[in-house]
């Protein structure tokens, strides 16, 4: 039950824990089987610099900082999968209706060019931080996490000339469903995708958590890190405006159907790329919130 | 009313107010802590919360440990968790004053 702390923690505490487990009079029940596993991931929280106002505000905004890219990944995740569901919607709407889909789509395009333009700036922003850290033997720390990120990259590009080769063979309907070894295929090279964006995520994380930033540079992060929040909200709501347009205009688009089937506006893909969204704008929110609560630290010295 | 401590404390019913008040009667192990508190208190803690409050506790100096008896560590309050808790009783003190007044009761008779 243990091992749901950190295992600082449990060098510290752990005998004690175990001998008060002890000194109850019979096997630990559910309830405090569960006190355990809530105890174990909030100390787990703190020790990341999650949760609590223990840690320097300088880690606290970096950890802030941390989160909203974390989000963000997830968030250009969603993107994606809107992207797809969303090819080629003008088409299954008669011209008098296309004005507010189509306005939405392309503030979600925008957006999402703004918000990969603000994340390139915190990327470059810490190269110089970044190539000292290098330089000072911290690249044995990062190296495993860069190689497994550039395995994975080389993978996932070998599939895009064959899968596009493929597409180019099959019409619209095949692509879209219709063939489904190809669905399958493009599915597993998606999940890549995905995959090889976390381990680069993961990698930058690592680094970051590292690297010892000046306060002017987690300033620029954090500032940097609410206007990509505030990116993420307003597209996710932009998202939401065109599933609603799209639903009142032309439903069976939503399913991939002949026109005036299904007139239901739910859509599993749809529903799947809103959750994503949402968790990400969550997440995003948390970190702004850490960045916020250090900010006063941050310029006070 | 004092504005909310700097330690942290919030709600009398905290479990760092109620781990405060068991080791103001003297130092505890985990164990006899949780007994306490649940006489005293009717509060059962959990294992998990109350590890959880002993940490933030000893991290804001609140609490000490003392040395290790038989694989149990007591801990006792320090000067500046006296003075944390004093400060969280002054309050429970105002409320209960105002609720009592303004109910028509003397102190003596809530229970």
């Amino acid at each position: 039950m243990l091992r749901w702390y950190p295992s600082a923690w449990r060098e510290r505490y752990g005998e004690e824990l175990v001998v008060l487990l002890e000194d109850q009079d019979q096997p630990p029940s559910l309830r405090v089987k569960l006190s355990l596993v809530r105890g174990g991931l909030r100390e787990r929280l703190h020790e990341s610099g999650l949760a609590g106002t223990q840690r320097p505000p300088d880690e606290r905004a970096r950890t802030g900082a941390l989160l909203v890219l974390c989000a963000w990944t997830a968030f250009v995740l969603a993107g994606a999968s809107f992207s797809k569901a969303s090819e080629h919607f003008a088409q299954a709407l008669p011209v008098s209706s296309r004005a507010a889909p189509r306005g939405a789509f392309d503030t979600v395009a925008a957006l999402g060019l703004i918000g990969g333009t603000l994340v390139a700036l915190g990327a470059i922003a810490a190269i110089p931080a970044f190539v000292q850290f290098v330089r000072a033997g911290g690249w044995s720390l990062i190296r495993r996490h860069v190689f497994r990120a550039i395995i994975l990259s080389a993978v996932t590009a070998c599939g895009v000339v064959p899968l596009s080769v493929w597409a180019h063979h099959l019409n619209e309907l095949q692509r879209n469903g219709g063939d489904g070894l190809y669905s399958a295929s493009f599915i597993a090279w998606a999940l890549l995708v995905a995959g090889t964006l976390a381990q680069w995520t993961a990698a930058g994380v690592v680094a970051a958590r590292r690297i010892d930033f000046t306060r002017r540079i987690l300033r620029l992060e954090a500032r940097l890190s609410v206007a990509v929040t505030g990116t993420m909200v307003v597209a996710t709501a932009a998202t939401a405006l065109w599933w609603a347009a799209m639903a009142k205009g032309a439903p069976w688009f939503l399913h991939g159907t002949a026109m005036g089937t299904s007139p239901s506006p739910f859509s599993f893909q749809l529903s799947l790329t809103m959750a994503l969204m949402l968790v990400a704008v969550l997440v995003a929110a948390y970190g702004v919130v850490r960045v916020a609560r250090s900010w006063t630290g941050l310029i006070l010295t | 009313m004092a504005k909310r401590e700097p330690a942290g404390l919030r709600r009398p019913n905290d479990p760092p107010v109620l781990i405060l008040t068991s080791l103001a009667g003297g130092p505890k192990h985990g164990h006899a802590l949780a007994k306490d508190i649940e006489e005293f208190a009717g509060v059962s803690l959990g294992p998990g919360t109350l590890y959880g409050a002993i940490t933030r506790l000893e991290e804001r100096g609140l609490i000490e440990p003392l040395r290790t008896e038989d694989r149990r560590q007591p801990y006792r309050i320090t000067a500046s968790g006296s003075a944390a808790l004093a400060g969280v009783v002054a309050d429970m003190r105002q409320i209960a004053h105002v609720g009592a007044s303004r109910l028509g009761l003397s102190l003596g008779r809530l229970a």
